[in-house]
């Protein structure tokens, strides 16, 4: 699994440091965030909580490591494009949309469409942990990110989410 | 007394001035008609030299700087026009064009990270890892004369020294003494501090910090704050080599 590829930047010790120079930084910005996505993808990594320990932050082999203003700003400049979301308004944890909320909801209308659930029912936990979506992107997507998918599809009226017997067991209804 | 000059003392001295002047064309004549028999004679026999050994040119790059070196004695340019016998016996124009285009693309592709200076060793690294399928071996020398054929398009590629180090430069950048002393001191590990620049150079600390932004804000320079001992180093993409942090990048990955 761990057999992501570093880009050339990741191992040369000014990356790690904010650049003061605004066209340097925007170079630098541009290319973590282009590696924060890919290396979120590659691990299914759905949340960042900055004030953790989070391996992309840190180069132990040149002994460099991000500074809590610099993860929280190349973060936000993914936040100001839409490929992630702040959870709080400390600016503490991060949710990574490597996909976006658009794709995951087009990714959940194939899995419909595949098990021909178009008028049917199914929970929240059996898509993301169920027999069904096993070994297919679905699996093990982060519950905030899936709900906001299916939001996403109730507003255009082709899903209702709705509460289950048990407090966290949620449901959806397809209509499609 | 003495017979002032008369009209026909001026037609005698005109006529033995025509008289010297068609000896004069003559001799000429004569001699370039040598000229272009001997021209003709060693470009027929430069031609048979360049046939037999058209692969070796090609093929050998030590061939190919000795071929340049003896163009080179005798007055001839074999890159001048890709019209001429030699492009079309060699192909060898063909050849520094082509090295030429692959030079401007690594330049351009390597510009965000070192803002536009490259070492020619790594420059060449790169071409190599970027024709090593399909072609032969290039060399420094090589590298050089494609690059002095792009200075044609007037797009600023130039050459130049920076210690025992040559950089290739592909925006028009105006580096002073200062800047060069800099990069000659950043050859050692890739960085400089501001304290190790004073000290070596005996500079007061205006004229260094000045020179760093500088270098800064052409894109030359970058700064890291992050050593555990604390002290601010300024990093140099172009002496630095890409490549080398390229091929450590995936050691980390296997």
């Amino acid at each position: 699994m761990d057999d992501f590829k570093f880009p050339y930047f990741f191992n040369y010790p000014p990356y790690f440091t904010l650049q003061p120079v605004r066209d340097t930084r925007e170079k630098q910005i541009q290319l973590w965030k282009e590696l924060i996505l890919k290396y979120c993808k590659h691990h299914k990594v759905f949340l960042i909580n900055l004030e953790e320990e989070f391996p992309l932050f840190s180069n132990t082999s040149i002994d460099r490591r991000l500074t809590y203003e610099s993860r929280e700003v190349f973060l936000g400049a993914l936040v100001s494009e839409g490929r992630a979301e702040w959870m709080d308004k400390g600016h503490k944890k991060c949710l990574i949309l490597w996909r976006r909320i658009q794709d995951w909801a087009d990714l959940i209308l194939e899995f419909v469409h595949e098990y021909g659930l178009e008028e049917g029912v199914t929970t929240l936990e059996e898509i993301r942990t169920g027999d069904e979506t096993q070994g297919t992107e679905l699996a093990g997507i982060d519950r905030v990110v899936l709900v906001k998918a299916l939001k996403l599809l109730e507003q255009r009226g082709k899903a209702a989410i709705f509460k289950g017997t048990s407090a966290d067991d949620e449901g959806v209804k397809f209509s499609i | 007394m003495r017979r002032r000059p008369g009209i026909s003392g001026l037609q005698t001295a005109a006529a033995t001035r025509d008289q010297y002047r068609s000896l004069g064309e003559n001799v000429a004549k004569i001699r370039t008609d040598l000229m272009m028999e001997q021209l003709s004679i060693f470009r027929s026999q430069l031609e048979e030299f360049a046939r037999k050994h058209k692969n070796d040119i090609r093929k050998s790059p030590a061939f190919r700087a000795q071929f340049h070196s003896m163009c080179a004695k005798i007055g001839v340019d074999p890159l001048a026009s890709n019209k001429g016998f030699w492009a079309e016996l060699l192909g060898i124009g063909d050849f520094y064009y082509e090295l030429g285009v692959q030079i401007v693309n690594v330049c351009l592709s390597t510009r965000p990270h070192n803002g536009g200076l490259i070492d020619l060793e790594e420059l060449r690294g790169l071409l190599s890892k970027q024709r090593r399928s399909s072609r032969d071996p290039i060399t420094d020398d090589d590298c050089l004369r494609a690059i002095s054929k792009l200075k044609a398009l007037g797009s600023g590629f130039e050459v130049f020294s920076v210690g025992n180090r040559k950089l290739v430069r592909s925006v028009p950048t105006e580096l002073n003494k200062d800047h060069n002393q800099i990069l000659e001191i950043a050859q050692a590990r890739g960085y400089v501090t501001s304290e190790e620049v004073q000290v070596s150079l005996m500079w007061h600390s205006g004229r260094v910090i000045d020179t760093l932004e500088t270098l800064m804000k052409e894109g030359l320079a970058m700064v890291d704050d992050g050593h555990p001992d604390g002290i601010r180093r300024f990093w140099f993409p172009c002496v630095g080599s890409t490549s080398g942090a390229v091929e450590a990048g995936s050691e980390l990955s296997s």
